[in-house]
């Protein structure tokens, strides 16, 4: 097994330990949403429920019925639509920053990590987690500007040639690039998150610096792992979208609803497989080595003589003493 | 010939020239213009005529009228994309008038920033350029450095542009020629034009783009002399064509590694010394020509057995599209059986379809025999764009090119004619509800797409109007398309399927080669179906009222509700109900358009009730007393009635079915989760 497999592995081996972080974050995303849909749902009700055209859309995906259904002015502006789920989308995402420390102290932990360690991590690391993920924005921002800008100017200048499938290559190219170095500050700022939360860091800068270095110094193997991981989300995405397509019948909307969900639940894995990714390395590298207790040199006891005496009479065992070889701590 | 004979053919000629002279002058208002009427028949250097040749079509005698011959032979310079080419027009003046003056279509100067087409697609936010990006070397420009009318000499100077519509004087798109003498009546004139062009980056179908050049409305066209009047408009951000039928003899000199495709029939290609050569083309019949040429076409030819003849098709593809050629084949094909066979042979022997280049704004465009379609390199079989352009812009070829309708006027005649049959075509090839769009689950038909983009503009305007006279040009978009190819299907509804095709193949076979109105296609209509339809034209063509009933109230309650009241023991479930049941069904006309429908009406005994209401009073009701409920109520079930802005209130089913419902929810449920995990993945 090589080093990669060994980080991909182990991190993967943390996300099953504690699939419950998954479940959690997946119902906190469902919730959320539900909550980010209502006004959708709502509107939707009122012009579909009772009309005979709503049936339409249960034989297919009529894309006819549902433009009509979105540009008819009693079902609302479309804003009014998108806005909630996009609040709703930003608070899951302020949610995973306040228990992602929590995630992190369980991922490290040789142990089921108690509820109340996992929410005094949390506790304890919410500010420094603020502090980073403002950094990251910072930096994260910068780089996609930059890049974004830089794509579309190479694109705009590709779409001079008379290779019509050349802009859209340069711009797939491009893509692959801003992904690779956006992933590459991901892994920078999600090791910083570990450093921080399971080395007790205040001082993010050290946090930060430490991830930078030991990011760069293993680029390659950790931007692999981080890539695979993606991969699979990616293969996670289409497999569920073509599950969906070609074994759910268009009237099943339980049938529906439970694909896109297992889907959704599925996706979360690999997010967390990098988490655990940067645990595992943090583990493994970043973790400052305590120097080795020495025995005491064993210093021999002379006993003074003991005068020969008959031999005791053996202790009665009380029922329920504790049994020394299994006391636990 | 001796002297006797000439004296005695001078004598024919004065008589002759007198009499014309006297009619002319009963027939114009200008009595002086028409007392100097002179025959020009015969032009110095022999008689002057249109040509009646068949070539181009599979007809041994002309189909048309021709009153216009244009013989042109244009250079084009492929690095200035310029045009300098000599024109020769002859006209026969069969207005029965003498003619005076005579406007020209100078098209490519709309491409201009004073221009008014630039005015108007500006204000609207449309077509083809950022305009805040438009440099000086996209513009386009079009003069005419000499003209000459034979036996008036050179009347350059007589030229001014003058601008009809809407009186802007920076308009350059129509220039007016007033003649030393006019053109008697039934008489020929020659016009000897030069003219300079700067094609510009595409606009309007028209123009370069990168080495590829769409050659359209690049010549000085001359107007049609329509009701008793030149019809010559500016040229508008939403408005086509309009010209006369006759003779096209065109030479194109154009670089020797274009590959070239134009209007008409191939007569030669000659390869010149200087790397050029020209190609000569022969167009019978038709009122404009259009080219193109691209040094990196593929082309594929292949010939159609028509009812008239074969037709040879050219398919000039781009190379990354050159796998979707089949399908730009299999639909014309396709196409050319349905509208034979609906409509009416088609006769020319040409057919050129050309895959312009990407991002031109050159796809989807009609010139006579001559198309273009519009397609992208990543094109699955289940997206019909391909062949819903195709369709549509060979539909042209009927509703445009032989029912030559004036486009500046009557825009809807062509354009939503040619969206009906589109209609028509792509439900009987491709599925009702498929038509533009199967993949995945996801479907679209086409007159759901028409009726949708009808829909968001259903109150700007009527259809009988001046396309430059459009709110915006979404709403010439979905008014013209729309509205017109919706109001024909609800016509269907009205006047029977069979009746409708009839009466279009009738419009046809009467008006093909002619300039009908709006009024001999309603005419033929009403003549087909034997209906007195005005009711109908007067509110959809002429007016601008907009449809929607809807069910207002369904309601069921037991006759004896005070009984009830008392004693509020529910029916077992399955035992048998004697209730009797008042019930109530409220519709309701919403808006201004009336029409009479049918409503039917379920109960829960399974009993079905079919009702009819005129629409005059803004609401009806009507009521039943039975031992049932009613279930739900729809007004037009036969769905014939196309032109209802809102579907969705057509019915009203009384106790509701929320599934619909949760399937879209659980799409954008799973949406926003996925963007918000896709947030959290990236941000956090």
């Amino acid at each position: 097994m090589n080093s990669n497999n060994g980080l991909l592995s182990s991190g993967l081996g943390m996300v099953m330990r504690n699939k419950r972080y998954i479940f959690w974050f997946w119902l906190l995303n469902l919730t959320l949403a539900e909550f980010g849909t209502a006004a959708f749902r709502r509107s939707a009700h009122a012009i579909l429920d009772h009309s005979l055209l709503s049936d339409k859309l249960m034989h297919s995906f009529d894309i006819g019925v549902i433009v009509d259904l979105l540009q008819r002015p009693e079902f609302g502006q479309t804003d009014s639509m998108t806005t909630p789920a996009l609040y709703f989308g930003f608070l899951f995402f302020l949610f995973t920053a306040i228990f992602l420390p929590g995630v992190f102290a369980g991922y490290a932990s040789t142990y089921r990590l108690p509820r109340e360690d996992f929410f005094r991590a949390c506790g304890r690391n919410l500010w420094r987690f603020i502090r980073i993920m403002i950094i990251a924005g910072i930096v994260m921002g910068v780089f996609a500007g930059i890049l974004f800008n830089l794509n579309g100017v190479v694109v705009k200048k590709a779409t001079e040639s008379t290779n019509e499938v050349l802009p859209f290559e340069l711009r797939m190219i491009g893509f692959t690039v801003i992904f690779l170095i956006m992933t590459t500050l991901r892994i920078w700022f999600d090791l910083a998150e570990a450093d921080t939360v399971l080395n007790d860091q205040r001082a993010i800068r050290r946090s930060i610096g430490s991830a930078f270095q030991h990011t760069f110094r293993s680029l390659g193997r950790l931007l692999t792992t981080y890539v695979v991981s993606t991969l699979v989300a990616v293969a996670l995405l289409l497999g569920g979208l073509l599950i969906w397509m070609k074994l759910v019948a268009p009237s099943s909307v339980t049938g529906a609803f439970v694909i896109a969900q297992i889907t959704l639940l599925l996706l979360l894995i690999p997010r967390f497989w990098q988490r655990g990714i940067a645990v595992s390395y943090w583990q493994q590298r970043m973790l400052i080595p305590v120097a080795a207790m020495q025995p005491a040199e064993a210093t021999p006891v002379v006993a003074p003589p003991v005068p020969v005496a008959p031999t005791p009479e053996p202790v009665p065992v009380v029922s329920g003493s504790p049994n020394p070889s299994e006391e636990t701590h | 010939m001796t002297r006797w004979k000439i004296v005695l053919l001078a004598v024919i000629v004065v008589c002759v020239a007198a009499f014309v002279s006297r009619k002319t002058v009963t027939a114009a208002p200008q009595a002086a213009a028409a007392s100097k009427a002179t025959e020009t028949r015969s032009a110095p250097g022999g008689a002057v005529s249109i040509p009646d040749t068949t070539l181009a079509i599979n007809s041994p005698t002309p189909m048309s009228q021709r009153i216009v011959h244009y013989e042109i032979d244009a250079k084009y310079n492929a690095t200035k994309h310029t045009i300098d080419a000599n024109e020769v027009l002859t006209y026969h003046n069969l207005t029965g008038q003498a003619l005076d003056h005579f406007p020209f279509h100078l098209y490519q100067n709309a491409f201009q920033p004073n221009a008014t087409w630039v005015h108007e697609a500006k204000r609207d936010g449309s077509r083809d350029t950022a305009y805040d990006h438009w440099d000086a070397k996209e513009y386009g420009s079009e003069e005419i450095t000499s003209l000459e009318v034979v036996g008036q000499g050179d009347l350059t100077k007589n030229l001014q542009y003058i601008s009809p519509d809407d009186g802007n004087k920076e308009d350059k798109t129509v220039v007016d020629l007033k003649l030393a003498k006019p053109i008697a009546p039934n008489a020929f004139v020659q016009f000897k034009v030069a003219f300079h062009e700067q094609m510009p980056e595409t606009q309007a179908r028209s123009g370069w783009k990168r080495d590829f050049l769409l050659g359209g409305q690049w010549f000085p066209k001359v107007g049609v002399f329509w009701h008793g009047a030149w019809n010559c408009h500016q040229y508008h951000a939403t408005t086509e064509f309009f010209a006369d039928f006759g003779v096209y003899d065109v030479k194109l000199t154009v670089p020797q590694n274009e590959v070239i495709g134009a209007s008409g029939v191939e007569i030669s290609d000659v390869n010149n010394p200087d790397g050029t050569k020209t190609v000569t083309y022969h167009g019978d019949d038709i009122h404009d020509f259009a080219w193109t040429v691209s040094p990196r076409y593929k082309v594929k030819e292949a010939t159609y057995q028509s009812q008239m003849g074969p037709i040879k098709l050219r398919f000039l593809m781009q190379p990354a599209h050159w796998d979707q050629v089949e399908r730009h084949e299999k639909i014309t094909r396709d196409t050319l059986d349905h509208f034979e066979k609906w409509y009416g042979p088609y006769p020319y022997r040409t057919l050129t379809v050309v895959d312009p280049e990407p991002d031109s704004a050159s796809e989807g465009m009609e010139y006579p025999t001559f198309i273009t379609g519009g397609t992208s390199w990543f094109m699955p079989e289940g997206l019909h764009f391909p062949e819903l352009v195709v369709e549509h812009e060979f539909g042209h070829q009927y509703w445009y090119g032989m029912v030559a309708t004036n486009e500046f006027e009557d825009a809807w005649m062509d354009e939503g004619i040619n969206s009906y049959t589109e209609v028509k075509v792509l439900d009987s090839i491709l599925g009702k509800n498929t038509s533009m769009i199967n993949l995945a689950g996801m479907t679209l038909g086409e007159r759901e797409g028409q009726q949708l983009s009808y829909a968001s503009v259903a109150d700007r305007d009527a259809m009988a109007q001046n396309a430059y006279d459009y709110y915006s040009s979404n709403s010439y978009g979905g008014i013209t398309y729309g509205k017109t190819a919706s109001v024909l299907l609800t016509l269907e509804g009205i006047i029977g399927e069979d009746t409708m095709a009839k009466a279009m193949r009738t419009y046809f076979m009467k008006y093909r080669f002619t300039h009908p109105t709006k009024e001999d296609f309603m005419k033929t209509i009403e003549e087909v179906s034997g209906k007195d339809l005005r009711w109908y034209f007067n509110q959809a063509v002429y007016g601008s009222p907009v449809f929607d009933y809807e069910v207002s109230q369904v309601d069921s309650q037991p006759v004896n509700w005070y009984e009830e009241k008392k004693d509020k023991k529910e029916p077992k479930k399955g035992a048998k109900d004697d209730t009797v049941y008042q019930s109530y069904v409220s519709l309701h006309r919403k808006t201004d358009f009336v029409m009479p429908v049918e409503v039917e009406i379920r109960f829960d005994n399974g009993e079905k009730i079919r009702e009819h209401w005129d629409g005059h009073s803004r609401w009806t009701r009507f009521s039943y007393q039975k031992k049932a409920k009613v279930v739900s109520a729809e007004i037009d079930p036969e769905h014939t009635i196309q032109l209802d802005r809102n579907d969705f209130n057509n019915s009203f089913v009384v106790e509701p079915n929320p599934k619909p419902t949760y399937k879209l929810s659980t799409y954008w449920l799973f949406i926003t989760q996925w963007v918000s995990q896709a947030m959290a993945w990236w941000a956090v």
